[in-house]
C-alpha cells in the first residue's frame, strides 16, 4: 500500500523541517528555536542555490562559477569565524545549511531583477534591505543554535558581506 | 551517529528505523540492508560500499586537516582574541577614531593572564582587524569598480598585496624588537592585531573618497592617521616600555630612549602605509 511520506522518508528529506526553517528565515523578527539546527540538511539550501542560479539565468546573467566559488569560500570563512567565536564548535555542514536557507530573500531579489532593472536608487535600497534581512536571519539562527550572547551584530556583519557579494552579482 | 568526526549528520537513520529499513551507523561497517523496494537503490551492496568508503575517506581527511591545522595555528590562543561582544567592538571603534579622551590604557590582568577583550576595552582582539581587512579588500574592489577598472583578478591582487605589506611590517617590527633586546610580553598575534587596526581608518578614508571625492578622502584620512598615531603610541608605550615603567626608572637611559624611538617609528609607519595602500584607489 502506497503511503504518502514514505519516499521522502527514504530519501532523508523531512519536508516539515524544511518548511519550519524556511518560515524562520522569512520572519527575521521572531526568535528562533535553537534545536532546529541539530539536523544538518542540505536539501533546502541546494534548492535555493539552484533557484538563485535559475533566476539569474532568466535575467540573462550566466555566473554559476562565481556563485559556487563565492559560496564555498564565504562558508569556509564564516565556519572559521564561528568556531573561533563560540564556546562550542560548529560543523561545516551546519554553517552551509544555515547560510543556504537564509539565501531565500536573495532569490526573491533576483526574481525581481528578471522583471525590472535593479540599477538605480530603488534597486540599491531594495538590495540593501534584502542584505540586512538575510544577515539578520542568519545571525539569529546561529546565535540561538550556538548559544552566543551579545554577538548577533558581530555575526551579522560577515554574513552581510557575503550576501552583499551575492547582491552585487544580482544587481550588476 | 556518535562519530564526532562525521562531516554530515546522518538524518536518514531517524526515519528509516520507523520504516523498517535497518541501517547501521553510517560510516564504516555498513551492512547490506534488506529494505523495501523504494530503498532498493540505496540498499544495493555496491553503493553501500561506495558510501562507506566515501565517508571514511572524508573522516580521514578531516582528521588530517585538524591535526595539521593545530600544528600551525594555535587555535586555543586565537580563541582568546575572538572573545568579543558588540559593546566591546563599538567602544574599540570609537577609540580608534577618537583616542584623545581615553585615560587608562592598561590591560587588566586576572591572575597572570590578561582579561578577555570582552571585559576590557584595552585588550587587543583579532575580530576587528580581520573584518577590517576583508572589508578593505571589498571596498577596494568597489572603488575600482566605480572607476571601471574592476576585474576579479585585481581583487585577488589587492588582497595579496595588502597581506604582503602586513607580513612585512610584522617581520620588520619583530626584527627590531629582537635587535633592541626588548623583553616584552608583546606576542606576534598581539602585534598582528595592533597593526590590523589601521585598516579601519583606511576603509573610512576610501568610503569618504568615493562619496565626496579627493577632499573628503584627504580630510578623513588625515583625521584617521592622527588618531591611529596617538592610539599606537599610547598602546605600544605600555607594552614596549612596560619593564621600565614597572621599575619606576625615569625614561632617560639610552635603552629606554631606543625603545621610545622604536615606538615612535612603528606609530609613524602606520599613517604612511595607510596613505600608500589607498591613494591609488581614489581618483
Amino acid at each position: 500500500m502506497f503511503v504518502w511520506g514514505e519516499p521522502e522518508g527514504e530519501l532523508g528529506i523531512n519536508f516539515d523541517h524544511i518548511w519550519q526553517k524556511t518560515l524562520t528565515v522569512l520572519n527575521p523578527l521572531k526568535p528562533a528555536d535553537g534545536s532546529i539546527m541539530n539536523e544538518t540538511d542540505l536539501a533546502g539550501p541546494i534548492l535555493f542555490c539552484v533557484a538563485l542560479g535559475a533566476t539569474l539565468l532568466l535575467a540573462g546573467k550566466v555566473q554559476f562559477g562565481y556563485i559556487y566559488g563565492m559560496s564555498a569560500i564565504g562558508c569556509l570563512g564564516i565556519y572559521a569565524l564561528l568556531n573561533l567565536m563560540s564556546s562550542s564548535g560548529v560543523s561545516y555542514g551546519c554553517v552551509a545549511s544555515v547560510l543556504g536557507y537564509c539565501l531565500l530573500p536573495m532569490v526573491i531579489l533576483s526574481s525581481g531583477a528578471v522583471f525590472f532593472s535593479l540599477q538605480g536608487t530603488i534597486g540599491t535600497v531594495l538590495a540593501l534591505v534584502i542584505i540586512v534581512w538575510c544577515s539578520l536571519s542568519a545571525s539569529k539562527i546561529f546565535i540561538s543554535a550556538l548559544d552566543m550572547e551579545g554577538q548577533q551584530l558581530l555575526i551579522a556583519y560577515p554574513c552581510a558581506l557575503l550576501y552583499g557579494l551575492f547582491a552585487l552579482l544580482t544587481v550588476f | 551517529m556518535a562519530d564526532p568526526h562525521q562531516l554530515f549528520d546522518d538524518t536518514s537513520s531517524a526515519q528509516s528505523q520507523g520504516y523498517g529499513a535497518q541501517r547501521g551507523p553510517s560510516g564504516l561497517g555498513y551492512p547490506t540492508a534488506s529494505a523495501s523496494p523504494q530503498a532498493a537503490f540505496l540498499a544495493d551492496p555496491v553503493s553501500n560500499m561506495a558510501m562507506a568508503y566515501g565517508s571514511s575517506l572524508a573522516a580521514q581527511g578531516k582528521e588530517l586537516v585538524d591535526k595539521n591545522i593545530d600544528r600551525f595555528i594555535p587555535v586555543t590562543k586565537l580563541k582568546y582574541y575572538f572573545a568579543v561582544d558588540t559593546l566591546y567592538v563599538g567602544k574599540k571603534l570609537g577609540l580608534l577614531f577618537f583616542p584623545y579622551l581615553h585615560q587608562d590604557w592598561e590591560v587588566q590582568y586576572q591572575q597572570d593572564t590578561p582579561v578577555a577583550p570582552r571585559f576590557d576595552v584595552n585588550a587587543p582582539d583579532l575580530y576587528i582587524p580581520a573584518m577590517a581587512f576583508i572589508t578593505y579588500v571589498l571596498v577596494a574592489g568597489l572603488a575600482l569598480g566605480t572607476q571601471d577598472r574592476f576585474s576579479p583578478d585585481l581583487l585577488g591582487l589587492q588582497a595579496s598585496s595588502a597581506l604582503a605589506w602586513l607580513t612585512l611590517e610584522v617581520l620588520a617590527i619583530l626584527l627590531s624588537l629582537y635587535l633592541v633586546t626588548v623583553n616584552t610580553d608583546l606576542t606576534t598575534i598581539d602585534l598582528v592585531a595592533f597593526l590590523g587596526y589601521k585598516y579601519v581608518g583606511m576603509i573610512g578614508g576610501i568610503l569618504m573618497g568615493l562619496l565626496f571625492g579627493k577632499i573628503g578622502y584627504y580630510l578623513v584620512l588625515g583625521w584617521c592617521c592622527m588618531s591611529i598615531f596617538v592610539f599606537m603610541i599610547r598602546t605600544l608605550r605600555l607594552k614596549i616600555l612596560a619593564e621600565a615603567a614597572a621599575e619606576g626608572v625615569p625614561v632617560r637611559g639610552a635603552r629606554n630612549q631606543l625603545r621610545m624611538y622604536l615606538t615612535m617609528a612603528v606609530a609613524a609607519a602606520q599613517p604612511l602605509l595607510m596613505y600608500w595602500l589607498t591613494f591609488h584607489l581614489v581618483r
